[in-house]
C-alpha cells in the first residue's frame, strides 16, 4: 500500500468518526429542540350548546390552532379555523354584520368563511361540526 | 482553484488571514520541552463553551419561579427528549470545570509559571477560579430542591460572620431575611448573565496576557531552570526553533480534550448521580431542614474549616487569609528558581496544602 492511499484511508476513517460524533451530538439536540406533541392536539372538541347562543361566536383551540364556532341567526352552526389565510392573525367575529374581520390588514370573511374583501388569498378552512343532545362536537 | 481556496483567497486579500495564521498559529512557537499540562487551559475553554451551550439549551425549558422551578427541572429530566442528557452534561460539566481548574492551577504552581512577569496571568486565573466557584454556587440553587435550598441557606449564612455589615450582607445576598423567591431571581440573574459575561471577559484578558508575555518554559528536562526575566523593559518570551502551535500542539490539545470527553461522558452515562445526593430529588421545603446537608465536594474544605473554629468569624478570617496568600503568591514568592525539586520550602508548603485540602474535604464528607 503506498503512502498516499494509506493517508486517504486514514483520512476517510477520521472523517467517518467525525461524522459519527457529529450525528451523536446533532440527533439528541434536534430531538431536544423539536416541538412537542402534547395532549392539546385533540381530534374532537365538545362543549355545551348553550355556550353558543344565536348570533354568537366561541373561540377555542383545535389541533393546536385557534378555531371558532358560530351560530348564525338562522340557527345553523359553522366551525372554521380562525387563522386568517393572509398572514396568520386571528379573525374577529362581528355579530351585527355576521362576518369576520381580520384586524391586522382588514381582511373580511363571510360567516361561511368565504373571502369578502381585503388581502386574504383563500377562504377560512372549515371544520366538521355537529350538535346533538345539547352538546356541540367539533372535529 | 476549488471553492474553499477561492473563499480563503477572497478573505485573505481583504484582512490578511494568511499573515494572521502564520503569526498566531503555524508561526507561534512553543518550548520544545512543553508537556501535556499545558493543554489544561484548552480543556477549560472547551468545558466553558459546553457549559454555555448546555446552559442556553436548559433555558428553553427551565422556569426561574420558586413555584415552577423544580417542576420544570423534573420536566426536563423526564419528559423532554434527551433533556436528562443536556442537564447531566451541565451539572457534571460544572464539577469537572472546578476539577480541571484545580489541575491547571497546580500545574502552574509546580512549574513556577506564576512567577514574574506573569503576575497578571496568575491574578486573572485566580479571579476566574473564584468566579467558577460563584457560578457553581448560584447554579446550585436553580433546581429549587431541598439540597439547593438548604445548601444556599448555609452558604449565604456564612457571610454573616463578616464584622459589622455581615447581617446586612446576608439579607442583601438573599433579597430577604431568608432564602426565598427573591433569592432565586438574584441567583438566576447572576448565574445566566452577570457571572458568565465576567468569566468570558476575564478569559479574554487571561489569554491576552498569555499572548503578550509568551508561553512560559517548563522547568523539566533543562539544565538551567531559573527565571531569566530581567524586569527592565517589556520582552516577549519567544521560543526560536520551538514546536509550532498549529498543527503540533493543537493536536495535543485535541487529544487532551478527547481524553477529557471520555472521562466526562463516562460519568454522564455510567454514574450521572455521583454529584447528586437524595435531597437533590425532593422539592424545596422552607419548613423542613433535611438531615446531614452537605455542600458540593469543592466547598467541603471550607465547610469543615468553618466547623473547626470556635467562632464563625475566625473560620472565615482564616480562609480569607489563605485565599489572599494564594492570590498574592507571585508577589510573595520572588525566588528565581522554577524547578519544584529545587524549591524545598515551596514543595513542602504545596504538598502540605494539597494534603490539608484533601483531608478537610474527606473529613467534611464523613463528619
Amino acid at each position: 500500500m503506498d503512502a498516499r492511499s494509506r493517508r486517504k484511508f486514514l483520512g476517510l476513517c477520521l472523517g467517518g468518526l467525525l461524522a459519527g460524533a457529529g450525528g451523536a451530538v446533532l440527533y439528541p439536540l434536534i430531538r431536544y429542540l423539536a416541538p412537542r406533541r402534547d395532549g392539546s392536539a385533540r381530534r374532537t372538541v365538545t362543549f355545551p350548546a348553550a355556550e353558543v347562543p344565536e348570533g354568537a361566536a366561541k373561540f377555542f383551540e383545535y389541533n393546536g390552532k385557534t378555531a371558532v364556532v358560530i351560530r348564525q341567526k338562522n340557527g345553523a352552526l359553522v366551525a372554521l379555523s380562525a387563522v386568517c389565510t393572509h398572514l396568520g392573525c386571528v379573525v374577529q367575529w362581528q355579530k351585527e354584520k355576521e362576518e369576520f374581520l381580520c384586524p391586522c390588514h382588514a381582511g373580511r370573511f363571510s360567516a361561511a368563511g368565504q373571502v369578502l374583501g381585503g388581502p386574504p388569498p383563500k377562504p377560512l378552512e372549515t371544520i366538521p361540526v355537529t350538535a346533538a343532545n345539547g352538546t356541540i362536537t367539533v372535529g | 482553484m476549488n471553492l474553499a481556496k477561492r473563499i480563503y483567497t477572497w478573505v485573505d486579500v481583504r484582512i490578511g488571514a494568511g499573515a494572521l495564521v502564520e503569526k498566531e498559529l503555524t508561526g507561534y512557537l512553543l518550548p520544545t520541552n512543553i508537556n501535556v499540562w499545558y493543554s489544561m487551559g484548552s480543556i477549560l475553554l472547551f468545558i466553558f463553551a459546553m457549559q454555555v451551550v448546555t446552559g442556553m439549551l436548559l433555558l428553553i425549558y427551565y422556569v426561574p419561579d420558586a413555584d415552577k422551578a423544580f417542576k420544570s427541572v423534573t420536566f426536563i429530566m423526564n419528559e423532554v427528549p434527551f433533556g436528562w442528557l443536556i442537564r447531566m452534561c451541565h451539572a457534571v460539566g460544572s464539577n469537572m470545570m472546578v476539577l480541571i481548574l484545580l489541575f491547571h492551577m497546580l500545574s502552574v504552581l509546580f512549574m513556577g509559571s506564576y512567577k514574574s512577569p506573569r503576575e497578571m496571568n496568575w491574578l486573572s486565573g485566580f479571579i476566574l477560579l473564584n468566579l467558577v466557584m460563584g457560578i457553581s454556587l448560584t447554579g446550585y440553587l436553580l433546581p429549587w430542591s431541598q439540597l439547593s435550598f438548604w445548601a444556599t441557606t448555609v452558604a449565604t449564612n456564612s457571610v454573616g460572620a463578616v464584622p459589622v455589615v455581615g447581617p446586612y450582607l446576608v439579607e442583601f445576598l438573599r433579597g430577604g431575611k431568608l432564602v426565598g423567591p427573591p433569592t432565586l431571581g438574584r441567583f438566576f440573574a447572576l448565574h445566566v448573565a452577570v457571572i458568565p459575561i465576567t468569566i468570558a471577559a476575564l478569559v479574554g484578558a487571561h489569554i491576552f496576557f498569555l499572548q503578550r508575555t509568551g508561553v512560559s518554559t517548563p522547568p523539566f528536562g533543562l539544565q538551567e531552570t531559573t527565571n531569566r526575566w530581567l524586569g527592565d523593559r517589556y520582552r516577549y518570551e519567544s521560543h526560536p526553533g520551538g514546536i509550532p502551535f498549529f498543527p503540533h500542539y493543537a493536536l495535543q490539545d485535541l487529544t487532551s480534550i478527547a481524553v477529557y470527553c471520555a472521562l466526562f461522558l463516562g460519568v454522564v452515562f455510567f454514574d450521572p448521580y455521583i454529584f447528586f445526593p437524595a435531597t437533590a430529588f425532593v422539592p424545596a421545603d422552607p419548613f423542613q431542614t433535611p438531615a446531614h446537608i452537605k455542600p458540593e465536594w469543592y466547598f467541603l474544605p471550607n465547610y469543615q474549616t468553618l466547623k473547626l473554629f470556635p467562632s464563625e468569624f475566625l473560620g472565615i478570617a482564616v480562609q480569607g487569609a489563605a485565599m489572599t496568600f494564594l492570590a498574592l503568591l507571585p508577589f510573595i514568592d520572588r525566588g528565581q528558581e522554577k524547578h519544584p525539586l529545587k524549591r524545598p520550602l515551596f514543595l513542602a508548603c504545596a504538598i502540605g496544602g494539597i494534603v490539608l485540602y484533601i483531608a478537610l474535604m474527606i473529613w467534611g464528607h464523613y463528619s
